[in-house]
Formats: structure tokens, C-alpha cells, sequence
């Protein structure tokens, strides 16, 4: 399987890339500075660290909705994830908008929320390996408006947001599954059977 | 409420590329090689690992930068790398080599601004403040900031400085008590209560654990989300998995 990380200026990709290389002995991983350059791939991966506005998805936007409306498979991870939103409270400048809703800053008083929390699978997980608990690193959280597409929820002081969300051939993780040891790699193996079957 | 599952961080001192002191596993005498350790705690349950560059030369750096990067393509959970962290390019270069987060001491008491341009940079996420603190009546918490392994006080009072720290840009604080540091007595409660309820980022303690039940104190009586424990696993006095057994036998919630 071809897997394409897109870096789209998002930094450290390297833990990633060795997660999905671990995950099947015949995965390769490429990075792709531009969307064109994952044309060919089975699965392109949103990856994130930093902030919103450190992304620049201005030439990609309409590109990147219309390949997930089609049906190519993606998976988008930690801001990633938020990137597949409307917009978001950390800045300016429009998301991808694939996933109805906004990306709202999470309302518990300790921030940035960092570590380990417990998931809760929805009934739409089904074969996804949900984990017990997962690694977290970020201050703002997806508001799908549509409830249909959360897979997985996670409550921090009393804040309940949608860790895993799935639209079409399109999941969006929160949390970091390439940091949350043997189940994270179990869940994003999942996750990618799903996608791409 | 707690928001997250408490953690439990394991700490290697790195020198030259070594673990300094070796570890004893099971049916191992000793255990030198860093990566190997990275990736058995992993194994035992860590939920987090630590390497500290106890050198901190300029000349062991390029062995550190391989260890960390070498660490990295095994190691599933999240890595922090302190020691000797002078500048945003060392941030950098330590983020390039494969660790989430870098922890920063002396170099931010000389200069606060390199918490807020490390977090500007790559996120306040990856910058942990690393705080040395040492009892000191005159210190308005009672606590004072040292630095260089206890040897030098500064001016700074140590819940001041977690405070400025954090609005700095610090996205969490390792926060380690040099009175309690190898004495295997147990956590500074006290200091420890105080640091985490001036600070809304998480606080990782650090120095004296001697027993699962330390941790077990430490959880039930501070705001702490995280301790950090080095020597009582490294001799094989204890394991991760038997902490965290404790720790679940105490109601405090774990992974």
C-alpha cells in the first residue's frame, strides 16, 4: 500500500511515517510536499503539529475537499484532524470544511490538555480497534454538527468532544495514535483497513 | 475533577550515549543501551520516557541527537529530551531528531523569551519548563529556584517562576525537588500541592520516589498529572507495571 503524508508545512513527520510503516510489512510512506504529489497514493495522511496558522492550505483547499467528497481515502491526524473542519478559534483563515462544524477552544481549566485520557467508542466504531486511552496534545476540539460521524468521544472536565470522526473514505483522530504504544498502532492499522477496503 | 489518567514517566540519564548507571531486568544484569531501555519500559507500561543528558557537552551532543533518533524508530510512546538545552535551534534539532517535547531549565531562567519563541515556533505543547526547587524560608512559597544540580539559588521563587513560566509559553513543568532528588523518601507534597494549583498546564513531579506507595501519596494529595521515576526501576526495586498496580489498588486512575 502506498501511503502519502502530505506536509503542508506541519514539521516533525518522522514518527509518523514509522507508524504506518509499522503497521504492514508492504506499506511504503512518502512525503508529499504538494497534493499533487499524493495523486497515486492508496491513502494520504493530514498530519499536524502546531497551530492552525501555521498550515498553508490556501492553493490545496479545493483540491483536497473535492478528492475526500470523491472518495479518496485520508486520515487526518491531531490538527489533522481539525484541518478537515469548517475553521477554527486558534485563527484565521478557512479549513477544509469536509466536516461540518468548528474547531472551538477546549472549555477545561487546564490547558493545554496533555496526556493520557480514556476513549469512548460510539456505536459506528464497529471494526475500528477504539483504544482504551490514548495520548493527547492540543487546546482545541472538533464540533462535528453532524452527531452521526462521531466514532469516539473523550470527556475532560466535563468538555465531551469527538476524538474520532469518519465521513466517507475520511477518519479524523485527535488524539496521536503514533504515541499511544501498542493499542494506538492497533487502532490507526484499523483505521486504515477501513478506509482503503 | 482530574481530567487525564495520571502518568507514570520514566527518567534515563544519558552520558555519552550510555545509560549511566545500566539497568537490571529480569534475567538481565545490565542494560546499558538507551534504546533498548526505551523500548522494554514502553513494554512494562511507561506512559512517557525522559532522557536527560547529565553531561550536556557540546561534544556529546551528536551522540545524543543519534540516541534520541535511533529511540524514536522503536518507541511508541512520547519522548522528552533535557539537558543542556540552550537555544530554539537545540529545540529544534531535538524535535528534528524524533522527541515530542524538550525540556528546558538554566537557559530559561537566563532568558524567558526562549519559552515563548520555542512556543511560537513549534507549539507550547512540545516546550516543557524543567524547574529545580529547593526548600527556602525566604522564598515567598517556601520554595526557591536553583539551578546547575542544586549548587546555585537564583532570585526566583519557584511558584512564581512555574506561573511565569507557563504564561511564557511553557506547555507543561517538570518539577523536581533537589531536597527530596535520590533520597527514595518520597515526593515533595508540598511543593508539589502548591506549583500545580498556581498553574493550569500539567505538572510532572520529580525526585524521591522510593516505593509504589510515593506514588500513590503523590496522586491522592496533589494536583500532580504525571510522576517521574528513574532510580527505584533502574536497580529493579520496583517495575512500572507494579506502580501502576498500586496506583489502581489506591483509586487513582491509570492507563
Amino acid at each position: 500500500m502506498k501511503i502519502a503524508l502530505l506536509d503542508l508545512g506541519f514539521g516533525n513527520l518522522h514518527s509518523l511515517a514509522k507508524a504506518f510503516s509499522s503497521i504492514a510489512p508492504d506499506t511504503e510512506v512518502t512525503i508529499a510536499p504538494r497534493v499533487s504529489d499524493a495523486s497515486h497514493a492508496d491513502l494520504w495522511v493530514l498530519p499536524g503539529v502546531g497551530g492552525w496558522s501555521a498550515v498553508s492550505l490556501e492553493q490545496h483547499r479545493e483540491t483536497l475537499r473535492a478528492a475526500l467528497e470523491r472518495g479518496q481515502p485520508c486520515i487526518g491526524i491531531c490538527l489533522g484532524m481539525q484541518l478537515l473542519f469548517d475553521d477554527s478559534e486558534e485563527g484565521a483563515g478557512k479549513g477544509i470544511g469536509f466536516f461540518e462544524g468548528s474547531v472551538t477552544r477546549l472549555s477545561s481549566a487546564r490547558r493545554p490538555h496533555m496526556g493520557w485520557s480514556r476513549v469512548a467508542g460510539t456505536e459506528r466504531a464497529g471494526s475500528l480497534a477504539v483504544p482504551h486511552a490514548a495520548y493527547f496534545a492540543h487546546s482545541f476540539a472538533c464540533r462535528p454538527r453532524d452527531e452521526a460521524t462521531v466514532v469516539a468521544t473523550t470527556t475532560i472536565e466535563g468538555d465531551t468532544f469527538a476524538c474520532v470522526a469518519e465521513k466517507k473514505r475520511t477518519i479524523g483522530i485527535q488524539f496521536h495514535p503514533e504515541k499511544s504504544s501498542t493499542e494506538g498502532i492497533a487502532f490507526l492499522a484499523s483505521a486504515v483497513r477501513r478506509v482503503t477496503a | 475533577m482530574s481530567a487525564n489518567l495520571r502518568r507514570v514517566v520514566v527518567c534515563l540519564d544519558v552520558d555519552g550515549g550510555r545509560v549511566k548507571k545500566g539497568v537490571r531486568f529480569e534475567g538481565l544484569r545490565d542494560v546499558g543501551d538507551p534504546v533498548e531501555l526505551a523500548a522494554r519500559y514502553e513494554a512494562e507500561g511507561a506512559d512517557e520516557l525522559v532522557f536527560l543528558d547529565i553531561t550536556a557537552t557540546v561534544e556529546s551532543r551528536p551522540a545524543l541527537f543519534e540516541i534520541v533518533r535511533r529511540t524514536a524508530e522503536v518507541l511508541f510512546i512520547p519522548l522528552t529530551l533535557g539537558g543542556g538545552i540552550r537555544s530554539v535551534d537545540d529545540v529544534a534539532t531535538a524535535l528534528r531528531a524524533g522527541a515530542d517535547k524538550v525540556a528546558v531549565n538554566s537557559a530559561a531562567v537566563s532568558d524567558p523569551t526562549l519559552l515563548t519563541a520555542a512556543a511560537e515556533r513549534f507549539g507550547a505543547q512540545c516546550v516543557v519548563l524543567s524547574i529545580d526547587a529547593k526548600r527556602d524560608a525566604t522564598s515567598p512559597s517556601g520554595f526557591r529556584v536553583v539551578t546547575h544540580g542544586g549548587r546555585r539559588p537564583t532570585s526566583l521563587d519557584a511558584v512564581e517562576w512555574a506561573r511565569a513560566g507557563a504564561r511564557a509559553g511553557a506547555g507543561e513543568i517538570l518539577l523536581t525537588s533537589i531536597d527530596h532528588d535520590g533520597a527514595r523518601d518520597g515526593y515533595e507534597l508540598e511543593l508539589t500541592r502548591v506549583v500545580a494549583a498556581a498553574v493550569e498546564v500539567p505538572v510532572v513531579a520529580s525526585g524521591g520516589a522510593g516505593a509504589p506507595r510515593h506514588l500513590v501519596e503523590l496522586f491522592q494529595s496533589t494536583g500532580a498529572d504525571a510522576a517521574l521515576v528513574a532510580g527505584i526501576l533502574h536497580d529493579g526495586v520496583t517495575t512500572v507495571g507494579a506502580l501502576k498496580a498500586a496506583l489502581r489498588d489506591g483509586d487513582v486512575a491509570v492507563r
